[in-house]
């Protein structure tokens, strides 16, 4: 038997020793952090000391020359800590983000820990989808309104069809009209934004928007309002946060570390805006006007005040939520109460300018408007001119919190709507991890048990590679920065349980050999060489599953499949390449007459 | 001398081979019927809705928080513990009585007079419902003709056929038992089953090499002893492997947790079943297949 070559000992060699690199950044306790910048006007380390422990200790804090970091045990006391910091109104800047005590080392050669699912971490994952249905109406109330004018430019008369769901129809009341029309029609050269079909018999030319328009439209919507919700996450403060496109509709939205996702979800699916009205009349006027038929009810509004109490407004809004360039939270300084500090843009600063000179003494109303629900938060008199910057009072000071938030992060193009959400609590987060963990230990215990009482010196061979699989596992898990799920874990703990199969496979067929009266070195190096097809066909139709699994795509199946697939290649070189170099080095230069197995 | 749980066997596995399918189609035949009476019970995953995982600061009774719901105009939630009694886990259909932007504080409303944590919230779609269903489906079409195409090619177009009757086999009595026993079928018991198929494969792959080999080997001898001999060959390794796949299965229902729980029982059943069907089914399939016939044949024709 020709002796096993030194470069495979050194490719195992190899292997084994970028896998422990690789995979020690995983080894190492990393905390939830938070880091405050220090300034000149800044708060004092004594003052930050007891704003944050107010409700949490920190595990420890470290004050280096321009920042102070304050280390926590959970994700949930890291947040607590921040929500403390952010109610005190600090000047001073802070952050999250999650302290390792890893030696540079690691960093210089990128090697990372693995990066944990939610379920292992705890924390909220949002599947918005753009409401196409509200993207088709927007479309179809567009085409209508463009059509319109296209028409009455050319001075031809028609009368429109009732707006259906998915179209509109225009009716002309001759021939000639209904061949202008559709000639035009034709002329404008529209069919790359309209789906035209002409009904001639009952002259009718029906149009709806065509399906690319609305590709188009839902394209966009998604890419623009990816950026608001980026906007928008980054504000809820949480440690990376992921807002990431989903097939052409969706976007997924991840909070590692929330614990409530309520907040959350009123604040990423919100198309909540202002609006600000001047007042017109009151009540009874307009209860008055509405049986007279007076101007008065055209050119206002009924509302309705947080008291409950009617007022009325007029119609035309003077700024809108669009007009808003920033917004944040602090206190009026004489009330103290919450307040929302708005900065216009310049167009809707000169037009406040123009509104609040001309209406000195008159009231002024603050609307809040979500989808149909239309609320006023405020009513005041204006006392002065202003334009740019002013406050809101009326709220809350989290209701004001987060209306500055939705404020400076800009309104979605297109409603969104959760289509999935999947929440799990720190604690629960951490369980999964002790749960995974505990499973692969009594799983590799069980096995290894097995493998040494029944094949002995090749038993301990095959748990050596087993562990050494793991290892490469965890340590491309981390180089490639796949996500690991609890789904993932088991993965793990099943790649355990098969890859011995491998070495079962092996080991029986040297047994085999050695049955036939074979020496020792001949038993091992047929049996490696004849079970090597098998295992690797069986592997390689495993293989193939746990990639039609892939395609399935979704959080808890995909961390499965990846675990799995990486276990597969890797098993297929530690329980072949790595078990044969370790077998050779215990039997290649004995003499023996017998092995171990 | 070294450990052997079975070793030199002698089996007549091909004998047994009506009995075998016999039982084996009894018990599909049944799948098929749970399947059409009562079907799967779709985890929310497949079907849409609500799963919600609540701690509380005391031990609760599931009568007073089923009250708590129909005083909330909800009927019937599906309400059970969880480990202990200070931890339940809701099922709740869509409603119209909270949609998926509301549900936390339709929860507060119902546990007003409760302290509580919200361990987990599951919410699904009926759209990404039913898009997941399609997506499994087709995971497990390709999967199986892609794998149908390899052995083709890696040995012969009928023990392909043969590998896949053993894996639709092994399929359709996990998913049967979860019809049977109305055992949650949600996305990880999907992963099972492609786990399942992949393992039922190795399995029937490894007797099939052997059968192949033997075959080459053993010309002159009728296909019932070459496939007896092949399953009788690999029957220690057959045995000992589902062993080691049984131990982490059974160590990850132990430990793992809810989250894996059915993934583990479809796991285990996939397996034992498998462990049967690459002894009694394989083979025999490729008997019922004659796949062997023309070795025979062409030895007559030498002779």
């Amino acid at each position: 038997m020709s002796a096993y070559p030194k470069w495979k000992y050194i490719l195992v060699l190899l292997v084994l020793s970028l896998s422990i690199v690789y995979s020690m950044p995983n080894f190492y306790t990393s905390y939830p952090s938070i880091e405050i910048q220090k300034s000149q006007n800044s708060t004092n380390i004594s003052e930050l000391n007891k704003i944050i422990s107010t409700n949490v200790i920190p595990v420890s804090s470290e004050e280096k020359t321009d920042k102070v970091i304050y280390r926590f045990s959970s994700i949930d006391d890291q947040l607590k800590a921040y929500n403390n910091l952010e109610t005190a109104n600090l000047a001073n800047e802070f952050t999250l983000f999650t302290d390792r005590e890893l030696p540079e080392f690691f960093e210089t050669i990128n090697a990372n820990p693995t990066f944990l699912g939610l379920d292992l971490k705890g924390g909220v994952h949002f599947l918005l989808q753009v409401d196409e249905d509200n993207i088709k109406k927007n479309l179809l109330r567009e085409n209508e309104a463009d059509i319109k004018k296209l028409l009455i430019k050319d001075r031809i008369r028609f009368s429109l069809s009732e707006r259906k769901d998915k179209n509109f129809s225009l009716i002309f009341n001759d021939n000639d009209a209904y061949t202008r029309a559709f000639e035009l029609i034709e002329n404008a050269n529209l069919s790359g934004d309209y789906e035209i079909s002409s009904e001639e018999s009952n002259l009718q030319i029906k149009l709806a928007p065509s399906q690319k328009a609305i590709d188009y439209d839902v394209k966009s919507s998604v890419t623009k309002n990816m950026t608001i919700l980026r906007n928008r996450v980054n504000e809820i403060g949480v440690s990376q946060p992921i807002v990431q496109r989903q097939g052409k509709n969706r976007i997924i939205v991840q909070l590692p570390g929330l614990q409530d996702s309520t907040r959350a979800k009123n604040i990423l699916g919100s198309t909540a805006t202002l609006e600000f009205r001047l007042t017109k009349g009151t009540p009874e006027d307009w209860y008055a006007s509405k049986l007279s038929g007076s101007p008065l009810i055209s050119s206002s509004k009924l509302y309705k005040q947080s008291n409950g109490d009617p007022v009325l407004l007029s119609r035309k809004v003077i700024v809108s939520g669009g007009e808003i360039r920033n917004a944040n939270t602090g206190f009026d300084s004489t009330t103290n109460s919450p307040a929302v500090f708005v900065r216009l843009t310049d167009y809707g600063a000169s037009n406040m300018l123009n509104t609040t000179q001309s209406n000195i003494g008159k009231r002024m109303a603050v609307v809040f408007v979500e989808k149909d629900n239309e609320k006023v938060i405020n009513i005041a008199v204006i006392r002065e001119a202003f334009s740019q910057s002013f406050q809101i009072t009326g709220l809350d000071i989290n209701e004001a919190k987060d209306l500055a938030i939705l404020l400076r992060s800009g309104a979605l193009q297109a409603p969104m709507e959760i289509v999935e959400e999947r929440t799990v609590g720190p604690s629960l987060g951490k369980d999964n991890i002790v749960s995974g963990q505990n499973s692969m230990y009594l799983g590799m215990f069980l096995v290894a048990i097995f493998m040494f009482f029944y094949y002995r010196t090749f038993g301990v061979v095959a748990v050596v590679a087993l562990l050494a699989n793991i290892l490469i596992i965890i340590s491309l898990l981390s180089i490639f920065q796949a996500t690991l799920t609890l789904s993932g874990i088991a993965g793990i703990v099943l790649t355990v349980g098969m890859a011995v199969d491998a070495n079962v496979l092996i080991f029986e067929r040297i047994r085999e050999e050695i049955a036939n009266g074979n020496t020792p070195n001949t038993s091992i190096y047929s049996g490696y060489k004849k079970a090597f097809s098998t295992i690797s066909d069986a592997n390689i139709t495993t293989l193939i599953a746990a990639i039609c699994l892939l395609t399935i795509g979704t959080g808890a199946v995909k961390g499965f499949a990846v675990t799995l697939v990486i276990g597969i290649l890797s098993s297929m070189f530690t329980s072949i390449v790595g078990t044969r170099a370790l077998v050779s080095l215990i039997y290649e230069n004995k003499k023996s007459e017998r092995l171990s197995i | 001398m070294s450990l052997r749980i079975i070793s030199n066997t002698n089996f007549n596995f091909l004998e047994q081979k009506r009995k075998a399918l016999l039982i084996s189609g009894l018990i599909i035949l049944l799948s098929f019927f749970s399947f059409l009476t009562q079907g799967l019970n779709y985890g929310i995953d497949f079907s849409s809705g609500y799963i919600v995982q609540l701690e509380f600061n005391k031990d609760v009774k599931i009568e007073r928080i089923k009250e708590s719901f129909t005083e909330n105009s909800v009927d019937n939630p599906i309400i059970q513990y969880y480990g202990n009694q200070k931890e339940v886990i809701i099922k709740l259909q869509e409603s119209n009585t909270y949609d998926q932007n509301n549900i936390n504080n339709f929860l507060s409303t119902v546990f007003k007079n409760y302290d509580y944590k919200i361990q987990k919230l599951d919410f699904v779609g009926s759209q990404i419902g039913s898009e997941l269903r399609t997506k499994g489906e087709w995971a497990m079409l390709v999967a199986i003709i892609s794998i149908l195409v390899y052995i083709g090619f890696r040995f012969e177009f009928l023990y392909g056929i043969g590998a896949i009757l053993a894996l639709i086999h092994d399929v359709l009595i996990t998913v049967g038992i979860f019809s049977l026993l109305q055992l949650q079928f949600d996305l990880s018991v999907l992963s099972a089953l492609l786990a399942v198929i992949g393992y039922s494969l190795n399995d029937t792959i490894v007797v099939y090499d052997r059968i192949r080999e033997n075959a080459n080997l053993m010309h002159a001898d009728n296909p019932e002893n070459i496939l007896n001999k092949s399953i009788n060959q690999t029957l220690s390794r057959t045995l000992i492997t589902s062993l080691t796949t049984l131990f982490v299965l059974f160590s990850l229902l132990l430990f793992g947790g809810i989250a894996v729980e059915y993934f583990s029982i479809a796991m285990i059943i996939g397996v034992l079943v498998g462990t049967f069907s690459s002894i009694y089914i394989a083979g025999a399939s490729l008997f019922f297949l004659k796949v062997l016939e023309k070795n025979e044949e062409n030895q007559q024709l030498l002779d």
